[in-house]
């Protein structure tokens, strides 16, 4: 790690606890500007996005490397990422890949999430998020050809320099090299030659071979480790600007829902630190000199609210019904008449259904879930002189924010200046979702005091208006022969997608995210009917670490094991025979059941006295595919998870420890789902508004994880979601193995187990 | 009100209820605690008064008047600090790294109290929730600043 | 079974039918006779005074409803009823109340048809009321509460025990006759929080034992029951006379004036049942009321005898041997943060535990309950608390929270007595979380 980027300490900027000016030391070094002393290549980086604009016609994403790309005096490379940095590696990757052809240690990399523009539409070449683990898998290779393009760049510029072909040359990490006359320039000292050439070329320029890849495949340590584990690292919650005052907010207990009137607000404008009070859409807000003083104040202003009338339809929002709750949604789910809309179907399920012996049947159901990350949301706005408006907010996808916050401020893109801190968890809950962003509130109080203001969410109006993972009913059934083999299996989940939920429900089209877990499966049962019956939720629904895949591979591996148990199989055997013509998983289920010793089911007695079961899962997520088995014993009530073992076939891979960081990062929030967690709203409002009634993973309840990598060369998978839709299953099933019960539903909190 | 932090001491204008976090991160500019929950359930506040850990989402300002507060910014400054951050970096724990800085503070406490602690000890001073689920990181980090090579992972 | 009910029915009938006037007279009243005259701004005021003192809209309002419509649904063993409509809406609510009307349902729990008022409404203590107070009252009532056109919900109470009339025997049995007579040897402010207490206060209704009659077993200071702490609704109402333990003799006048005016002081914040009624009532009193209040409850004596050993503090060390205790880690993980490893919390922000009048008396509901569900949120003069007690319910099992409370009850000098799971398990059942939200009822 270098010292460009290093935000000064706080303890040592602040010799009399004055707050520090950081929109000049830390922001417009950080993410904006051009940092004195360090030399360019080509027209630098974007000071602003108005350059990139300028020529958004003309761009082919991805391949203009100063657009991506500071290479400075001493030595270091500042790179802009595509992708925003959650957790989950991406600016290490980045590095890895772009260092691995520029040929450049990617620890003399400080990387950055980059502003909006249309070179960073990477993401299938067109489009820019960070989601869906489509990062790395998407962008491969074009950000080797941008790391190729600039070593070709800096080989051009030390071909002038010394005086020689550029056939002569080659690289070495972080310079170009002349062997026949022993000279070496060092990429820093290039830098400033490079800035007139033109980029290659993406034909001409050459990509490693690699078999002689040094960082690519290799254990890189990440780039971040540091700032994180002292307290440097800014998130959007962390930003600051000069003059910036701070606000809070309290929404309206159901949303759709107005504010009427505010009866105290001359007792709550009295309070200390207050600087106003401003009614918003379906919130009220106070805009203090502190944030604590604005938390307490906006609590204590008692607001007379609106039921929602019919303008609430054209916001895009849903009207939260007075009696929701989601006891009674799940049991609508279940009893919905209807046969749902195929979404995939081989041979004759119906018919085979209903012509045989051995039918099993079953209702199944996933909960709504909250994606609960540590940092909550905030938005930092400020207008600027010149009209345009700096952004400082957690997000996936800055361009799509941009173009929202154009079209809701009517200002031209270009002067919407979004910037992307490091985010402090994401799990899918910094898209664009409608009501559930601070920023059109931030906004509206920049707008309305004149001053840039710092709006943070408490914990308690995250839980009331956070988009959820969808809930559903899926109805199964199942047909066995006479070996007991399953021969047609027909799903009929009762459900609305996430997709739609977010973008609006087409009935002429299927949304894919609804069933993806269902669909998809791998095993050879010759007759499938997989199907949905859409339900309309009355909540806002969003994105969650692997989206359909969270819940959906639950419901059928879980209902796999009752067929099997039904047929009299065990069922691991019996997705093996079902595997039997697919090398790639029957081999990654086995070096599942290898890691783990050898397949056992159990139950059986452990070495420590207890009784334990295991239970199996697979998943083929986002590209990537994934083999689990957990083992599992009842402790006083409690379901106790000791050990996982997963295993991932990604098909090639950047970073092995990141995924295997990816891998128990993925378990533990798997592990959360199916043992704890579960929003519930009676009434109209979600029963939990924090961490104390919507309880998430605690290290007490880690096990021991064990992940293993099989790389099959096949096409590269995803890496950052696909780890998790196994788990639940797997750990679901090892607990029907040991206590007889069919778990048909998480979280298992919510079951009795005799101890 | 007189606050000292980090071995400095700071004039603070805020009520005696304020909590800690607040006065840390908005009176005094330090972000490195951050706000996760204000209801001492997750940890990410996590700071040392007079050596012990506290979630300074729930400490009043003045609880802590005359009393020496410590927090990520200074973690350095402190031997066991230094070499609980060194173990951090070595076993690339943090991944959004929000937790992290009261992780260390956790572990820094901890190791500071009980220089040689037992798993159990660990399992009950390690209670901070990481919502990316780095906890098999952290232990093996604690082990091994505790000089124990156990393989947890 | 059958016939046995039959048989009560029977003699119930035949009795009832001899006392059929006792049972459905109307009581007199001092206004009978008395016609509406307009009311003046400051009766009004005074009434609204006395509305808050009575904290009346604690029942006959909901967080959801108007002012005084009513809607409160009160769990009884026989089944739920309801408080009713009491704004001044014409159809309804009480709006077409003579004042006499209006004395006889708050003073004898008599409506004007003759029907008998369920005892939820706490007539036995309004009762006690000055005439100038209910004057003014009905004042408030009637011309500072909006009208509200809500009606009642049915009670769901089933025949016979629905029958009203037999509440008639009960009330000539248990509820005393007539207003507050002062105590000429006692000065004129013990007289005045002897009054509030007993009287629109009604503090016995919550912390006086009942008898299996289901009445107060005292109703002023001559009884030695009279607030000797009371289990109702998931909530022990700890004792408020002079007990070491589990009264108030460890605290000071000012100190009881500081937790009724600000809801909280060095030994106790307000949770429960009496976050409620510090929300909603006592903060709302003057100062000269609350000190009068404070004044007599310092007057009440204790009893050793049931108070028990005086609980002293007693540092928690292993060499005490609680730290290894079962309970002692998930105190350290999520109990201690807050209210100290010391147990003694954080200044008046965080109440202790140590020597805390919950972690004390034999009864452990309350410290089970705030476990469980955590409490409302605490409000003074609009402001929301800066802590709030957390729900545990959905962290910690039946057999996790009683070993912690069994823990927090035998440290730090603390002598309350273990809790069982099965404890836990039977408020679990019948309690839900509070709300994390703030709630101030509006009266107008």
């Amino acid at each position: 790690m270098n010292e460009i980027l290093r935000h000064p300490s706080a303890e040592a900027e602040l010799p009399t606890g004055a707050p520090v000016n950081m929109s000049r030391r830390g922001f417009l070094l950080g993410s904006a500007g051009v940092a004195a002393g360090a030399l360019v290549i080509g027209f630098g980086l974007p000071v602003g996005t108005a350059r990139a604009q300028d020529a958004a016609a003309k761009v082919a994403p991805g391949t203009r490397v100063p657009a991506f790309l500071e290479i400075r005096p001493d030595n270091t490379a500042r790179l802009m990422s595509p992708f925003v940095e959650g957790g989950q590696g991406v600016f290490t990757a980045m590095a890895q890949i772009v260092g691995e052809e520029l040929d450049m240690d990617p620890q003399s990399f400080v990387v950055e999430n980059a502003p909006t523009g249309p070179d960073y539409l990477v993401v299938f070449g067109k489009m820019r998020i960070t989601g869906g683990s489509m990062s790395v898998r998407t962008s491969y290779d074009t950000m080797r050809h941008l790391g190729a393009s600039a070593r070709a760049m800096m080989i051009e510029a030390a071909a002038t320099r010394l005086g020689v072909p550029a056939a002569e040359l080659t690289t070495e990490p972080g310079q170009v090299v002349h062997a026949a006359s022993s000279r070496k320039v060092s990429y820093g000292e290039l830098a400033g030659d490079a800035l007139n050439l033109p980029v290659p070329a993406a034909d001409s320029v050459k990509l490693r071979d690699p078999s002689q890849f040094r960082w690519i495949g290799k254990p890189v340590k990440r780039l971040d480790m540091y700032d994180k584990s002292t307290g440097r690292a800014i998130y959007g919650i962390d930003t600051k600007v000069d003059g910036m005052l701070h606000a809070a907010v309290q929404h309206a207990p159901r949303l759709g829902m107005t504010v009427a009137s505010i009866r105290n607000e001359d007792v709550v404008k009295a309070m200390k630190g207050v600087h106003s009070v401003h009614k918003l859409d379906g919130a009220v807000a106070v805009v203090a000199e502190r944030w604590w003083n604005a938390k307490r104040a906006v609590e204590a202003l008692q607001v007379q609210w609106n039921e929602a009338g019919a303008e609430a339809k054209g916001k895009g929002i849903r009207v939260m019904p007075a009696d929701f709750s989601t006891a009674a949604f799940a049991d609508r789910l279940a009893k919905e008449p209807g046969a749902g809309k195929d979404a995939e179907k081989e041979g004759d399920a119906a018919g085979v259904l209903a012509s045989a012996k051995t039918v099993v049947s079953a209702t199944y159901h996933s909960q709504y879930l909250h994606h609960a990350q540590l940092e909550p949301p905030s938005t930092l706005a400020r207008f600027n002189d010149d009209g345009s408006l700096d952004l400082w907010m957690p997000n996936q996808a800055p361009e799509m924010f941009q173009a929202d916050i154009a079209k809701m401020t009517g200002l031209d893109a270009s002067k919407v200046n979004v910037h992307s801190p490091l985010l402090g968890g994401f799990f899918g809950r910094h898209f664009l979702y409608k009501s559930a962003n601070p920023y059109p509130q931030a906004i509206q109080l920049a707008k309305e005091t004149g001053k840039p203001i710092k709006l943070i969410w408490t914990r308690e109006e995250e839980f009331l208006r956070d988009p959820m993972r969808p809930m559903a009913a899926v109805r199964f059934r199942g047909a066995l022969d006479e070996t007991g083999m399953p021969i047609a299996i027909e799903a009929i989940s009762v459900c609305e997608g996430p997709t739609e939920g977010i973008s609006g429900h087409n009935p002429d089209k299927m949304d894919p995210t609804a069933l993806e877990g269902l669909t998809g499966k791998d095993y050879a049962i010759p007759n499938k009917r997989i199907a949905q019956l859409y339900v309309e939720n009355p909540t806002m629904l969003a994105y969650w670490r692997s989206v359909g895949n969270s819940m959906n591979d639950f419901l059928y591996e879980s209902f796999l094991d009752e067929l099997a148990d039904k047929g009299g199989q065990d069922p691991y055997e019996l997705r093996l025979k079902l595997l039997k013509d697919n090398p790639r998983l029957s081999n990654l289920l086995k070096a599942a059941g290898e890691m783990s010793g050898g397949w056992k089911r159990g139950p059986y007695t452990a070495a420590d006295g207890t009784r334990r079961a295991r239970g199996v899962g697979m998943a083929s997520p986002f590209g990537s595919y994934t083999a689990a088995i957990a083992e599992v014993s009842i402790k006083a009530g409690e379901i106790v998870v000791h050990e996982v073992w997963e295993a991932i076939d990604p098909g090639s891979i950047v970073n092995p420890a990141i995924i295997d960081a990816q891998i128990q990062s993925a378990v533990a929030l798997g592990l959360s789902q199916v043992l704890l967690e579960e929003a519930v709203y009676e009434k109209g409002v979600p029963v939990a508004r924090n961490y104390d009634l919507y309880p998430i993973l605690p290290p007490s309840r880690m096990p021991r994880v064990h992940a293993r990598i099989v790389e099959s060369g096949e096409k590269m998978g995803g890496i950052g979601e696909p780890g998790l839709p196994a788990i639940p299953p797997a750990v679901a099933n090892a607990v029907s193995t040991l206590t007889g019960q069919r778990i048909r539903s998480m979280p298992l909190s919510h079951y009795t187990f005799e101890a | 009100m007189q606050l000292q932090i980090n071995n400095k001491t700071h004039e603070v204008d805020a009520d005696g209820d304020t909590p800690l976090l607040w006065v840390i991160r908005d009176n005094l500019g330090m972000t490195g605690t951050k706000y996760g929950c204000g209801l001492a359930q997750c940890g990410a506040c996590s700071v040392l008064v007079d050596g012990e850990i506290v979630r300074s989402c729930v400490t009043p300002l003045d609880s802590v008047i005359g009393r020496s507060v410590t927090t990520i910014e200074a973690i350095e400054t402190d031997p066991v600090g230094k070499a609980v951050v060194a173990a951090w970096v070595n076993h690339q724990v943090p991944q959004c790294g929000y937790c992290q800085s009261g992780q260390v503070m956790a572990a820094t406490a901890l190791l500071k109290q009980t220089p040689n602690p037992t798993e159990d000890d660990i399992a009950a001073a390690m209670v901070n929730l990481c919502r990316c689920g780095t906890y098999n990181f952290i232990k093996t980090a604690v082990n091994e600043v505790a000089g124990r090579k156990e393989a947890s992972l | 079974m059958k016939k046995f009910l039959l048989t009560l029915i029977a003699i119930i009938v035949i009795a009832g039918g001899g006392l059929f006037w006792f049972v459905t007279h109307k009581p007199g009243s001092p206004f009978d006779g008395e016609t509406a005259s307009a009311a003046p701004a400051d009766l009004v005021h005074r009434g609204e005074m006395v509305a808050r003192q009575a904290d009346c809209v604690a029942c006959h309002s909901t967080p959801d409803s108007k002012p005084f419509s009513g809607g409160l649904e009160m769990g009884t063993p026989l089944g739920s009823i309801f408080a009713t409509n009491i704004s001044p809406d014409k159809q309804t609510g009480i709006g077409n109340y003579t004042l006499a009307d209006f004395d006889r349902a708050v003073r004898h729990g008599v409506t004007p048809d003759g029907k008998r008022l369920y005892p939820a409404m706490p007539y036995p203590s309004y009762v006690k009321m000055t005439d100038d107070d209910i004057r003014a009252l009905y004042a408030f009532m009637m011309n500072g509460v909006q009208p509200q056109n809500v009606p009642n919900k049915p009670s769901g109470i089933e025949w016979p025990m629905n029958m009203r009339w037999p509440l008639a025997l009960w009330n000539a049995v248990f509820v005393p006759s007539g207003t507050y007579a002062a105590k000429p040897q006692q000065d004129e402010q013990w007289n005045r929080g002897a009054y509030l207490v007993q009287a629109a206060g009604h503090c016995g209704a919550c912390h006086t034992p009942r008898s299996v009659t289901m009445n107060e077993k005292a109703l002023d200071e001559g009884g030695t029951d009279f607030l000797a702490g009371a289990l109702l609704d998931g909530w022990y109402a700890p004792s408020l006379r002079q007990d070491h333990n589990t009264g108030l003799a460890r605290w000071s006048e000012d100190d009881i004036f500081a937790f009724l005016k600000n809801g909280r002081n060095k030994h106790a914040v307000v949770f429960g049942s009496m976050a409620e009624a510090y929300n909603n009532s006592t903060q709302f009193m003057t100062d000269d009321d609350l000190k009068a209040i404070s004044h007599y409850l310092k007057s009440l004596p204790g009893d050793p005898a049931r108070d028990g050993q005086p609980w002293a503090y007693v540092a928690a060390t292993s060499a005490t041997g609680n730290a290894g205790k079962p309970g002692a880690q998930t105190y350290a993980a999520k109990c201690g943060f807050c209210h100290g490893t010391d147990g003694r919390g954080k200044n008046e922000w965080i109440p202790p535990l140590a020597g805390a009048a919950s972690s004390l008396i034999s009864h452990s509901e309350s410290q089970v309950n705030v476990t469980l569900n955590g409490s409302a949120r605490v409000v003074t003069a609009d402001i929301p608390d800066a802590y709030r007690m957390p729900s545990f319910r959905e962290q910690l099992s039946d057999r996790q929270i009683a070993d912690v409370i069994s823990y927090v009850r035998s440290s730090w000098g603390n002598h309350g007595g273990p809790v069982t799971p099965e404890d836990v398990k039977a408020l679990r059942e019948h309690t839900d979380p509070a709300s994390s939200n703030p709630i101030v009822l509006q009266m107008r």
